[in-house]
């Protein structure tokens, strides 16, 4: 290979990254529409306390959201330990809705039994 | 998390214990992309440091010598940064595997490497005279275009995994 075909790939790769940035995205915040916010109160039906972020998935009357919660380290530091979001327990979020799918939303915070946690 | 699809081998490392204990752990996640940071910050610096000097700046400093010193510290980071690469590969595997970002990214490390180990069998062999107050070789300089390029292409891509 010679020096030029490493360069171009190289070019190439970083012209790559730029042009892909715009084709999915689900993690930043900027995945999600800030210009749309959502409340929604259901029951948590499963969790993921994980990382990067947890998880719950929220049945709410007309279907079940899978919401993107903080990195576990975050919760557990603002007091929302893994025990809080156990299956069948009643919650409610506010956060965005995801600009790819429209199943996922970002929570901006979480309210259980009358607590209320910031996770951003 | 997202349920795990994709090919069986990659299933398999996600659903591994090291891969739960990656995801589950409540620090362990932190500290690996510490180590993996540390890592590149000491590979990455070196080689702009090197590249830097091939490109014309700090003459007064032989090639040589900083060759010599740059080099095994560049060598002893792939020591935490491969290992702490693959778990953070392994709690993520289908996720990782099916990112654009991520084949771009090791596309370009294969080929960062490939320009280091042409440029010392090559342009470097004649290091002797131009290793102080000298204009290197146009290859050499070329070669140190493509290792900045490729190194901050590598690091975007790196950034871009948790966004795409």
């Amino acid at each position: 290979m010679s020096k030029h075909m490493i360069s171009m790939l190289g070019i190439l790769g970083l012209l790559m990254s730029l042009w892909i940035g715009k084709a999915t995205g689900h993690h930043g915040w900027s995945g999600y529409d800030s210009g749309q916010t959502l409340s929604l109160t259901g029951t948590i039906q499963e969790s993921g306390y994980e990382h990067p972020h947890g998880y719950v998935k929220l049945a709410v009357p007309d279907k079940v959201w899978f919401v993107v919660l903080a990195p576990p380290s975050r919760m557990e530091n603002r007091g929302l330990p893994r025990t809080m979001l156990k299956a069948g327990t009643p919650a409610s979020v506010v956060g965005y809705p995801s600009r790819s799918d429209p199943q996922e939303m970002r929570a901006e915070r979480i309210t259980i039994d009358g607590q209320t946690v910031e996770l951003r | 998390m997202h349920q795990s699809v994709g090919p069986a081998w990659l299933v398999w490392l996600e659903t591994s214990a090291v891969a739960v204990a990656m995801r589950q752990w409540l620090w362990l996640y932190p500290i690996v992309e510490i180590v993996h940071i540390v890592g590149f910050v000491v590979l990455v610096g070196a080689a702009v440091m090197f590249d830097l000097r091939l490109l014309g700046l700090s003459r007064h400093l032989p090639v040589r010598g900083m060759a010599w010193h740059l080099l095994p510290w560049a060598r002893t980071s792939l020591l935490l940064v491969i290992p702490s690469g693959l778990l953070m590969f392994i709690a993520h595997a289908t996720e990782m595997a099916a990112n654009p970002a991520f084949r771009v990214k090791l596309a370009c490390i294969a080929a960062a490497g490939l320009n280091a180990s042409l440029f010392h069998r090559g342009v470097f062999q004649s290091v002797s005279r131009w290793d102080q107050e000298a204009a290197a070789p146009a290859a050499a300089k070329i070669a140190a275009i493509v290792s900045l390029t490729l190194w901050i292409s590598v690091i975007t891509c790196g950034r871009l995994l948790a966004y795409l």
